[in-house]
């Protein structure tokens, strides 16, 4: 952090010390250049990046049309009855491929043959479309809960797998040897060598799991017709009202964007720990 | 990695053994080779396994039989029709990365190297990289309707964010000592980005293409799907209307087929090409 912020500047100035150039720097400058003020200024831009977009483009929405319609949305009574119906489905599906997940790829880290057996079955899984899962889902299962609790489950079960395996092996082997010479059983080597080491790798999947997997439930909302958040975004979008459809991608964008940094980065780091705290 | 040591350990020709326990040494390899391979393909057997008593559980109409979609599979290949659409995807998808290279590498660049940057980009970036797919794919068909720029676009809005992360995360890990040393060497600043800063980069472009190959395909399969009018999106849409499943089934193995190809061939060997200068990191960096 202290490397990178120091490095241009001395670079660009040589010559001079550090501390002469923040002095030198007037109080403006300071503020107009730290962190905050970056942020606000990217924010900014962004927005100005919009107007001009939907002023250039017919089709695009400004930022107000949108707002307008997000409210009128929230007046109708369509967000919550939608995303309570959606985040059920998105739940169970991603704690079904979290459970099988790590199940399946602790074995899949732990010995070599079941390796051998199970990575052309996850290679395959990892590169099905979530498209293909969803045509499918709906025909298999109609227009309810199931297709879209499957399709999240099967686009994101396999990354899970691919994670907790990845660390699985990381364990240290010199710890693993050791309890194979010492003839630990299979249950404490479990507990109290492989999960701890894991946990980091399985946040990591998890949250993987949750970025596909709403991609996923979505997806398989806006081909079924069962009600939820991607299908009240079709139902915008197939009107040509391309402003109550914007209104829901920020809706379910917001909130993908909320779960990530507030609950899985905060959740990764801590599991992390024990690694980076050198 | 650990496997291949385990083998060097277990064959390595030049361990001085006596020859009779060097040739056991190589029968347990072999046959270790063997068993792996044995149960590899037993995996490819689950596969096939596991789809037959699907299709049977959910009849044939609904998900077609493997030697069915093999059947279509034929088809579509013996018609031709199929190297049009193979290579308007491929083609949409190379130049959506073309496009996420040069709009994710010079913000990258500037993350890597400025704090300012960074905090400004930061946060779009790694929001960027959270937003769902599905929203990328409708979005560039709104902004551009129906035509072949909407993949382009959707692939280019869904690789940059991770061209920027990973070539900043280069630029940062470029070696410090090899700047201080042309700037003690009275480099020019430009000099230095020419010759130090800009070849570091491309590596780490190239490995965030690799790493997001898999998913802008995709990427652009699913735009197709909403609204292209070529590709094998479009074909799979078209069979979906006709409820042709076994037609959809085989669009999407032969796609995902080719893919892996291009994945295994054409890219790990471009890379490997561009990174010849530097034959020690080859192995770190896959």
């Amino acid at each position: 952090m202290t490397t990178v912020s120091d490095q241009p500047t001395s670079a660009v100035a040589r010559r001079r010390s550090t501390t002469e150039i923040e002095q030198d720097t007037p109080q403006w400058r300071k503020v107009l250049t730290s962190d905050p003020a970056a942020r606000v200024t990217s924010l900014l831009a962004f927005v100005l990046f919009w107007v001009l977009v939907s002023a250039l483009y017919d089709r695009v929405p400004g930022p107000v049309a949108v707002w307008t319609s997000l409210v009128d949305e929230f007046s109708r009574g369509e967000v919550f009855g939608n995303f309570a119906s959606t985040l059920y489905r998105f739940g169970v599906g991603v704690a079904l491929a979290t459970v099988v997940g790590v199940a399946v790829g602790v074995l899949m880290g732990l010995s070599q043959l079941s390796r051998a057996f199970l990575e052309s079955p996850v290679l395959v899984a990892l590169s099905i479309p979530a498209i293909i899962w969803s045509f499918l889902t709906v025909m298999w299962f109609g227009f309810g809960d199931t297709s879209p609790i499957v399709t999240t489950f099967l686009t994101s079960v396999p990354f899970v797998v691919v994670n907790v395996a990845q660390g699985v092996r990381g364990v240290s082997r010199d710890l693993r040897d050791m309890s194979a010479t010492y003839d630990v059983p299979m249950g404490r080597r479990v507990r109290d060598l492989v999960l701890p080491a894991v946990t980091g790798y399985i946040a990591a999947g998890v949250r993987f799991a949750i970025i596909i997997g709403w991609n996923g439930v979505l997806l398989a909302e806006w081909f079924g017709g069962g009600g939820g958040v991607g299908y009240r975004a079709r139902f915008w979008y197939d009107a040509n009202r391309y402003a109550g459809f914007a209104a829901w991608v920020v809706l379910f964008v917001g909130f993908i964007v909320l779960l990530d940094r507030l609950v899985l980065d905060r959740m990764i780091q801590r599991s992390f720990r024990w690694r980076d705290s050198r | 990695m650990t496997d291949q040591l385990v083998m060097g350990t277990d064959t390595g020709p030049s361990t001085p053994a006596p020859p009779d326990r060097e040739a056991a040494a190589r029968r347990t390899a072999r046959g270790r080779r063997w068993r792996r391979t044995a149960v590899l393909a037993l995996g490819w057997v689950a596969i096939y396994a596991v789809w037959e008593a699907a299709s049977w559980w959910f009849g044939s109409r609904l998900l077609p039989r493997p030697h069915e979609v093999l059947q279509s599979a034929i088809e579509i290949i013996e018609t031709g029709n199929f190297v049009g659409d193979f290579s308007a995807s491929v083609l949409k998808t190379f130049a959506g990365f073309g496009v996420a290279a040069l709009v994710g590498a010079p913000i990258g660049y500037l993350m890597g190297r400025s704090r300012y940057w960074r905090a400004f980009f930061h946060d779009g970036v790694t929001i960027a990289g959270t937003i769902p797919a599905i929203v990328y794919a409708v979005m560039s068909l709104i902004v551009f309707g129906l035509s072949n720029l909407g993949p382009i676009l959707a692939v280019a809005l869904v690789s940059a964010p991770y061209v920027a992360l990973n070539v900043a995360e280069g630029i940062r890990g470029v070696d410090q000592q090899l700047i201080t040393m042309s700037e003690a060497f009275g480099r020019t600043p430009r000099q230095i980005r020419r010759e130090v800063l800009v070849p570091t980069i491309v590596p780490f472009v190239f490995a965030a293409i690799r790493m997001c190959f898999a998913v802008a395909w995709k990427v652009e399969a699913l735009t197709e799907v909403f609204g292209g009018r070529s590709g094998v999106g479009f074909q799979i849409r078209t069979e979906y209307q006709l409820y042709d499943i076994s037609a959809v089934l085989a669009w999407m193995v032969l796609f995902i087929a080719f893919m892996l190809v291009i994945e295994r061939l054409v890219l790990a060997k471009a890379e490997s090409r561009l990174l010849a200068w530097r034959p020690e990191e080859r192995g770190a960096a896959l």
